[in-house]
């Protein structure tokens, strides 16, 4: 007892000197705390007052993290619980603008609701904590907690405002299928940890313990491991809940889910993959083929289903799939860490989606409905709205000069060059379904710019009225979209 | 004064301008995209007035006139090393006489383009940022540059053919851009293997300039596409691979049999001038690339492929030509002559003789505005009576006797009439082809044989179609309102035929005004193929 007595001031000691390196998170926490007195007491008085918090918070949360920048890279606190360094930052920054846009996106089409929407932003910071988390972790049990918040703070979300059975159906399915891949997923940290006895994954002692594994049981832990992350990143072959819950799900909070929560796990991936397939051991050339089959498995599957696909928003679904692919391709290439080219994808990958989302939204609110179908003909009367909207698209494909080619450029240039380091076949077969599934989506991503603009419309549409400040983002993203595809050393530098 | 800067960046002003005019100025949109292209032709005319003769091109920065060099991206990739990538553009014997056919053609096409109705503002809009991207490609010297420039052309190609074609224009303006985007993806994995494997010798850095891939010197050794030849692919060589996918990427623009099939469906679907503007500039695309990247950049793998390149050619000029005798739509039959002539050009470079490939530049630059004038005497009748079945025309001379006469003149251009230019090209082609078996290039005389073949096929089918449609008594399916409805040509039409008839019998009788600028690149070329051989 004396023994710890005259530990605990160094243990306080160091606890109140980590507290400056927690600082963003520290604010989202307070955050969630007022966002929930405010929905509760003042939201009747004055009802954007919940909004106005959770934005005040996210601003100051971003306004710390970009201040971490100079003050404590490589600096670790809570007992190597976080660790802050570049890529964490940076992809936290990434994370905040990201949820910021959502936050407006949220507030903006849900304010008429009848049902009040404080306890979304709420549930909204959470998520945010979490991905937080995700980023500056390499804590096996910090990382369970985190992918849990942003798990079940996902599941309210998806439900909230369920009102037909088919949303419901959404909410409940997203949570069977993310709470039995938790469970998996715990069971591999289980045996992870009873193998090393160790949680932090890129120590000494993990890799160690790994090493001397046996090879099965240790295969199987790591298999497990993938099914967490994967319901996370929604890759092949755990990605069929994605189309029925980004369908049924409000398009606001689909635009969240396809993005943000992505880019946590992703980090999360890229760190686990960097520090587990560096060494020459049989789990890392284990771990390295199973991404490889992955993500050329979620490539085939998420572009070849979403060419049957009549409903824009499962469409995407399927397309947000296919780009988890070139994702995991990303996350492969990370080993080396080279942070710019991941973090670029990440970042245009949120900013295409962030804003296809938007006009889908916009769009079926003006015409009640996100078939594909339905945006006949409409080309001749928004030119702007879809000039804009197949920009994005365009950018979705890949194709120059869009922010969307620099991406894949970059990324299969990185692809290219672990090719000619280690001179492995099968990653020349990523790079070259990688190229094929950029054609297959074409086919997909084309029918919205062929309904709008080569179709004539059979049946007269009402002009659909359109939230100008929404429509705004969505076409200043695409206009960044195409300056970052003809500049992308304005954004590449910054995420040096 | 940054000449092709102008040349490429005036009609994105002109785009600019037209989207920022309020649609009750449509009538104007017209003109502002006819003057623009008019200032285009007029520098690149000038531009190939004063273009130095003398200057290589090909291989050396130094040989390149009117160069602009801009850094442009760079980028510290960790690892990677540094990125660079320049706007770096210039012109030489090859891309020059191509650039002012670029300028000519597409102000042939705003003069068909005339009496458009549908949408005028994004059809104008469309058709100047095609024309962007166009002039670009032929400028650019820079890898990244030039498939900027390759990708931003297929855009308005798609809207342009699947808004304003004809019925089945969906799934001819998807095919069209499957079909090139295919073969550019991949371009783009060699691209960036050949950036792996190419180093700037001033910097150090990785580059994407095509000039420094050029020199077997920039090479990095042991990258994948060094010249050591040890780095394979699947078992075979790294570099003929990368030669046989750009190639491919090309192939499929030029188009080459068997990947043709988009090229009679856009040609059918497509309103006239954007047939024009397909014969007469993008299919030398092709042909330019094919030079300016595979031959240039990978000359060791070119030499080693060239009879199967020459293979090609000779099957399509035999099969497009016996596709073309079989066609009942006018519009077809000259999408098939197309690719027939162009395999002409392939069968010329395969050649490596000076001869064979200043044959094919010429059949490109010839049959760049033959074929347009033959795509917009097509596009005449299709206005008149929206019908084009040669079984449903006859003695059609008696009743429009000028576009009879332009017609005969065209037909007789493009199937090698002795005095006109495409004769020029085809007998250039196949004496280069003859030779080659002499010089050891490699291609067997039997080819120049079968070349021959081919321009007997285009006399063949080009004159049945003068007997059946023109000659004989007047008989037309839809009876007295056709008769009145085909009225002969009128002032604008004329207009735009005569100088292009004009240019093919000008060039036929002094050749040597494209044969001269273009003759020291194309040695050079020669030259630099034959140290692999």
């Amino acid at each position: 007892m004396s023994a710890f007595a005259s530990s605990i001031s160094s243990i306080l000691d160091h606890i109140i000197s980590s507290i400056p390196l927690f600082k963003p998170e520290l604010t989202l926490m307070i955050a969630f705390v007022c966002s929930i007195i405010c929905s509760l007491f003042v939201d009747k008085i004055w009802k954007f007052s919940s909004f106005i918090i959770t934005i005040t918070g996210l601003l100051i949360s971003l306004y710390f993290l970009l201040g971490q920048h100079q003050l404590f890279i490589g600096q670790s606190g809570f007992f190597e619980m976080i660790k802050i360094d570049q890529l964490s930052i940076l992809s936290r920054i990434i994370i905040s603008i990201s949820t910021l846009c959502i936050t407006f996106f949220i507030q903006q089409r849900f304010s008429n609701q009848i049902r009040p929407i404080g306890d979304l932003y709420a549930v909204l910071i959470t998520a945010t904590l979490g991905l937080h988390l995700l980023t500056l972790s390499s804590n096996w049990l910090l990382i369970f907690i985190a992918i849990e918040t942003v798990s079940i703070s996902s599941y309210v979300m998806v439900g909230y405002f369920s009102k037909t059975k088919f949303e419901a159906e959404a909410a409940m399915k997203y949570v069977l299928f993310g709470s039995i891949c938790a469970a998996v997923m715990l069971y591999g940290l289980s045996l992870i940890y009873g193998f090393t006895g160790n949680l932090n994954f890129d120590s000494s002692q993990h890799i160690q313990g790994l090493i001397e594994a046996p090879k099965i049981m240790c295969s199987m832990a790591f298999l497990f491991l993938l099914t967490g992350i994967g319901f996370k990143l929604s890759f092949a072959p755990f990605h069929v809940w994605s189309p029925d819950v980004y369908q049924g799900a409000p398009t606001p909070i689909t635009a969240y889910l396809s993005t943000v929560p992505k880019i946590g796990a992703l980090v999360l991936l890229s760190r686990l993959l960097a520090s587990w397939t560096d060494s020459p051991f049989y789990y890392s050339e284990f771990l390295t083929t199973i991404t490889i089959i992955i993500a050329i498995a979620t490539m085939l599957i998420g572009n070849l289903a979403a060419l049957k696909q009549k409903d824009m928003k499962r469409m995407m679904a399927y397309s947000s799939i296919g780009h988890t692919g070139i994702l995991l391709m990303v996350a492969l290439v990370y080993v080396q860490h080279d942070i710019d080219v991941l973090l670029f994808y990440l970042t245009i990958y949120a900013l295409m989606n962030i804003a296809v989302f938007l006009f889908i939204d916009q769009l079926e609110q003006g015409i009640g409905s996100t078939k594909i179908e339905s945006y006949a003909g409409l080309g001749k009367k928004h030119p702007l709205l879809f000039v804009c909207f197949s920009i994005l698209l365009i950018s979705l494909i890949g194709l120059p000069p869009t922010a969307g080619f620099i991406g894949k450029l970059l990324v299969f240039s990185k692809v290219f060059e672990q090719y000619q380091v280690v001179n492995e076949v099968s990653l020349l077969v990523l790079l070259i379904v990688g190229a094929l599934t950029s054609v297959i989506s074409l086919f997909y991503y084309f029918k919205i710019p062929l309904q709008a603009f080569l179709r004539e419309n059979q049946t007269v549409v009402d002009l659909p009225k359109f939230n100008i400040f929404l429509i705004s983002i969505a076409v200043s993203i695409s206009i960044i979209v195409v300056i970052l595809g003809i500049y992308p050393s304005l954004l590449l530098n910054f995420l040096k | 004064m940054p000449t092709l800067s102008l040349l490429i960046f005036l009609p994105l002003l002109a785009t600019a301008i037209i989207l920022a005019l309020p649609s009750r100025f449509k009538d104007v949109y017209k003109y502002i995209a006819l003057a623009i292209t008019a200032v285009q032709l007029v520098l690149a005319g000038m531009a190939y007035f004063s273009f130095n003769p003398t200057s290589t091109g090909i291989n050396t920065l130094a040989g390149y006139q009117l160069v602009e060099q801009l850094p442009w991206i760079r980028l510290d990739l960790g690892t990677i090393g540094k990125l660079e990538i320049d706007y770096l553009l210039g012109v030489d014997g090859i891309s020059m006489p191509l650039l002012v056919l670029s300028t000519f053609v597409m102000l042939m096409a705003i003069g068909a383009s005339w009496n458009m109705k549908k949408s005028l503002k994004g059809y104008f809009a469309l058709l100047m940022l095609l024309n962007m991207a166009v002039i670009g490609i032929f400028c650019a010297l820079d890898f990244f540059l030039f498939y900027l420039f390759y990708e931003v052309m297929l855009l308005p190609l798609y809207f342009l053919i699947g808004i304003w074609g004809g019925e089945r224009r969906e799934y001819a303006a998807m095919k069209f851009f499957i079909y090139t985007l295919f073969g550019s993806v991949f371009m783009l994995l060699v691209i960036v293997g050949l950036y792996f494997s190419v180093i700037n010798p001033l910097t150090g850095a990785h580059t994407f300039s095509m000039i420094h891939m050029m020199n077997p010197d920039n090479y990095v050794a042991g990258s994948i596409f060094a010249l050591d030849g040890y780095q394979e692919i699947f078992g075979i060589s790294a570099r003929l691979i990368g030669f046989i996918v750009l190639f491919f990427a090309f192939a499929i623009k030029v188009p080459i049999v068997p990947l043709h099939t988009w090229l009679p469906d856009a040609h059918v679907e497509a309103p006239t001038p954007v047939s024009i503007i397909l014969a007469g500039i993008l299919l030398k695309i092709g042909g330019y690339g094919i030079i300016r990247v595979c031959f240039s950049i990978f000359p060791d793998a070119a030499a080693q492929s060239n009879w199967w390149l020459g293979l090609i050619g000779v099957i399509s000029i035999l099969y497009g030509a016996f596709n073309a005798l079989a066609q009942k739509d006018l519009k077809r039959l000259i999408a098939y002559s197309s690719v027939s002539h162009m395999g002409f050009v392939l069968l010329g470079l395969a050649s490596f003789t000076a001869e064979g490939i200043s044959g094919a530049m010429f059949q490109m630059i010839s049959h760049g505005f033959l074929s347009a004038a033959l795509f917009f005497l097509v596009g005449v009748i299709y206005d008149r009576v929206h019908d084009r079945y040669i079984p449903h025309f006859r003695g059609l001379a008696t009743i429009m006797p000028k576009y009879t006469a332009y017609v005969a003149i065209a037909f007789f251009a493009s199937l090698g009439l002795p005095g006109f230019s495409a004769f020029i090209a085809e007998a250039f082609v196949i004496i280069g082809t003859f030779n080659s078996a002499s010089l050891g290039t490699g291609l067997p005389r039997w080819m120049a044989i079968a070349g021959s073949v081919g321009i007997l096929m285009s006399a063949a089918y080009l004159l049945w179609t003068l007997q059946r449609m023109f000659f004989g008594q007047t008989r037309l399916k839809g009876g007295d309102s056709w008769n009145t409805a085909l009225v002969d040509l009128t002032g604008r039409e004329q207009l735009i035929l005569f100088p292009t008839l004009a240019l093919a019998l000008i060039l036929g009788i002094c050749p040597f005004i494209v044969f001269d600028q273009m003759n020291a690149s194309v040695i050079n070329l020669v030259a630099f193929i034959q140290q692999y051989n």
